[in-house]
């Protein structure tokens, strides 16, 4: 009896041992996340010790994640998402761009684009001041990768780590911070806007408007920044200096613009009807091309 | 044989009301529907429609997966291993598949490849899509509908995070079947293979596919390429594409449905009765059987008189059949364009249905304004009729626009009701713009428009 016991544990031995082997390597993979070829290398090294492997994987990702950007780095990263987050009295937007749209749906990179605008909200908070009554700062790519994250780490290595995780470039492209004085008022936007509301919005367009009106005109923030994603303007303009375009359709000039959700008045009627003012708005795209940029030869259209 | 077939197609659409439509070599390779001509009634050759009846079925298939996982390795793979066993299949090498120009399809502009071959068990018509958006625009412009899907997932890397979001898209677009092929299984070893492989099913049941019967191929796509022949090379894809042949079902002509036959012409044979016309798309059409005419609030009973093809009569005629059909009863001025004949009490006319649309960009010819989410009211264009529709929107708690350039779940409300089916596409048009593209996805109960005022409708939530 107990013979024939013996015999069978040393019979299948060697498959029981294959098994432990194989579950070790899936639950590390299923615990981290990490591509199986790293997990597998992880485990080499650490003589299949799980909580080794483990932690050597967690020191490895910064670095496996710089090598991946660097890996990636040039490649074209045209989708992506606008955040836009607004505290007292500043708000900021943030573009982060990836190489497809599926990435964009994805919570990893939800999380990054999360992160990169609060650690933006900070730079604003303690850095943005001045006496006018709208003070921007524009941030550039290099800028923004420096700025620290609120565990301390800079932004440029959160983003290595998702571009470890997700295995596609990313960029950090550009921020607006915005902080007002006095009685301005301002609010932000995103479209679409997400299902689940915080503190910060994230989006394919955003706006942030900077408005003077009666007190308890939130609504009519919102519904500025509305039309300001939707109708496009490159100005506020001026009554008297500003000219109506003939044609309403190509109209540019804020003021002049109908009012997208009631085609009847005029974003002027808007105002006037609610004792408000237009100070200074912002509208991101995600992908547009900004005007500061070259855009290359064959992108150009032409009529031919 | 396809030179044939082309020969014929050309001559018939050089007949047929279809005369400035142009088949190019693209569109050929992208299925049964496109190529469904419908040629107006007697100048019709029978070999046509024998032909039509022979053709081989073609089967829409794409890949999926991570940009890095070797989808257009892959794909560019599939045809040089079946070009060098058909002269059906032309070898389309990564390059050309990468840098696919730009397509238009019924406006849209979309950025998809499209790669047509053929294997022993049919044809097909691959499509490679780089995002979400291109996905569901190809979908909701028709250009091709996907039958089934390839997963591509890197053994080396496992699914990426991402892989839930290129699964929910499959299911959006009404792909059921999914072939899944492990690529790169050269440089990982057989357990890490086999993990990918649960890991993958597991994914899959999650999203609600059969993540238990669909297949799995382990190979490599660049080693197939190289012409490499031990396992992981050419013969991976042989493989896969054997599976892809057993697994991914295509529908098939329906001949057992009650009867549809959309009318696309109607005229008065003096002595007879009224004659209407059109391409039966599914069921048998018997003489003397019980019928229906809808459309355009009416829903007349009448029976079937007399059957037509090619100007000879016959006792029943099949989907796909382009017939005249002699209706009792009925005058000519109670049919028009765009009406339905199906068998009796087998459909019903509703003014109310849900579609999935796309607005155009300006770009494409659409707004350049985002539209609200309700009380759009513009008139409807689809098959051979036009109507008063009013749209309304179902975006996301919160979202009150839709901007050019996005799709959205929207509900249609007609002003009168019409026979619209499933899958049936339309265009919405304004200041004669095609401004939205989409297709129906459900019938709703009809809602009362009452003084023909489409604003004034109350919508149940």
């Amino acid at each position: 009896m107990l013979a024939s016991k013996l015999c069978r544990f040393i019979h299948t031995n060697n498959s029981v041992w294959q098994a432990t082997q194989k579950t070790v390597l899936s639950e590390l993979r299923k615990k981290t996340g990490y591509t199986f070829a790293n997990c597998r290398k992880a485990l080499q090294l650490h003589g299949n010790d799980l909580q080794k492997a483990e932690q050597w994987l967690t020191e490895q990702a910064q670095q496996l994640g710089w090598m991946k950007a660097t890996k990636l780095e040039g490649r074209a990263t045209g989708q992506g998402l606008i955040a836009v987050s607004v505290r007292d009295k500043h708000a900021v937007l943030v573009e982060v761009n990836c190489e497809t749209d599926f990435v964009a749906r994805n919570k990893y990179f939800q999380g990054l684009v999360t992160t990169v605008a609060s650690a933006t909200m900070k730079f604003a908070s303690n850095s943005v001041s001045g006496t006018d009554l709208v003070n921007k700062v524009s941030l550039d790519s290099e800028t923004l990768k420096e700025l620290p994250a609120p565990d301390g780490k800079t932004l440029a290595d959160h983003s290595a780590l998702i571009i470890g995780s997700v295995g596609e470039n990313l960029s950090l492209r550009r921020a607006l911070c915005v902080s007002v004085n006095d009685d301005i008022l301002i609010t932000g936007l995103s479209h679409p806007v997400p299902a689940s509301p915080s503190a910060t919005l994230l989006g394919k367009y955003a706006a942030i408007v900077a408005y003077r009106a009666p007190p308890k005109s939130e609504q009519l923030g919102k519904r500025l920044c509305q039309h300001i994603i939707g109708m496009n303007p490159a100005k506020i303009g001026e009554k008297g200096v500003d000219e109506p375009n003939p044609v309403l359709d190509d109209e540019t000039t804020m003021i002049y613009q109908e009012y997208l959700l009631d085609p009847n008045i005029t974003v002027e009627q808007l105002l006037t009807d609610n004792q408000a003012q237009v100070i200074d708005f912002a509208r991101f795209e995600t992908g547009e091309t900004l005007a500061t940029e070259k855009q290359p030869l064959e992108a150009v259209e032409t009529c031919g | 044989m396809r030179g044939i077939n082309n020969l014929v197609r050309i001559i018939l659409s050089g007949k047929s009301i279809n005369a400035q439509r142009s088949y190019s070599e693209k569109f050929y390779t992208l299925g049964n529907k496109l190529l469904n001509l419908s040629p107006t009634f007697g100048i019709t050759s029978r070999r046509f429609t024998q032909n039509a009846d022979d053709t081989e079925t073609i089967c829409n298939v794409g890949t999926i997966g991570h940009v890095d996982h070797g989808k257009t390795t892959l794909t560019a793979a599939i045809t040089k291993v079946l070009s060098s066993e058909n002269d059906d299949s032309k070898y389309v090498s990564y390059g050309e598949i990468d840098k696919a120009p730009e397509e238009k399809a019924r406006g849209i502009t979309i950025n998809i490849a499209h790669v047509g071959y053929r294997t022993k068990a049919r044809r097909y018509a691959h499509t490679d899509c780089p995002g979400h958006s291109d996905f569901v625009k190809n979908m909701i412009s028709g250009a091709s509908q996907m039958d089934g899907a390839i997963l591509v997932v890197a053994a080396t890397d496992g699914t990426m995070p991402q892989t839930r979001e290129h699964l929910l898209l499959a299911k959006q677009v009404g792909i059921k079947e999914i072939v899944v092929f492990v690529n790169k299984a050269d440089i990982a070893d057989m357990e890490m293979l086999e993990l990918v492989e649960i890991e993958t099913r597991e994914l899959l049941t999650d999203i609600g596919f059969d993540g238990i019967n669909s297949p799995v191929v382990y190979g490599s796509a660049l080693r197939a390429l190289q012409g490499d022949m031990s396992d992981f090379g050419v013969p991976s894809v042989r493989k896969l594409l054997d599976v892809v042949d057993s697994y991914i079902t295509t529908p098939t002509r329906d001949y057992k449905s009650p009867f549809i036959l959309p009318i696309d012409n109607a005229f008065t044979v003096p002595g007879r009765g009224t004659v209407v016309v059109g391409t039966l798309k599914q069921g048998t059409l018997k003489k003397n059987a019980n019928a229906n005419l809808l459309g355009f609030d009416e829903e007349i009973p009448t029976t079937i008189g007399d059957i037509q093809i090619f100007k000879q009569s016959v006792l029943e005629a099949k989907a796909g059949e382009n017939v005249g059909v002699l209706i009792r009863g009925i005058k000519i001025s109670r049919v028009q364009t765009g009406m339905l004949l199906c068998a009796a009490n087998s459909l019903s006319v509703s003014n109310h249905y849900a579609a999935q649309i796309y607005l155009l960009t300006k770009r494409e010819g659409g707004r350049k304004k985002p539209m609200q989410a309700s009380g759009y009211i513009q008139p409807l264009y689809s098959s051979t009729w036009h109507i008063t529709c009013r749209v309304d929107l179902k975006l996301p708690d919160g979202t009150e626009l839709l901007m050019p350039g996005e799709h959205a779940e929207a509900r249609l409300t007609l002003m009168r009701k019409m026979p619209f089916l499933e899958g049936q596409a339309f265009t919405i048009r304004e200041n004669k713009c095609t401004v939205i593209t989409g297709i129906v996805t459900k019938q709703l109960g009809s809602i009362p428009v009452i003084n023909r005022k489409l604003k004034k409708v109350q919508l149940s939530k």
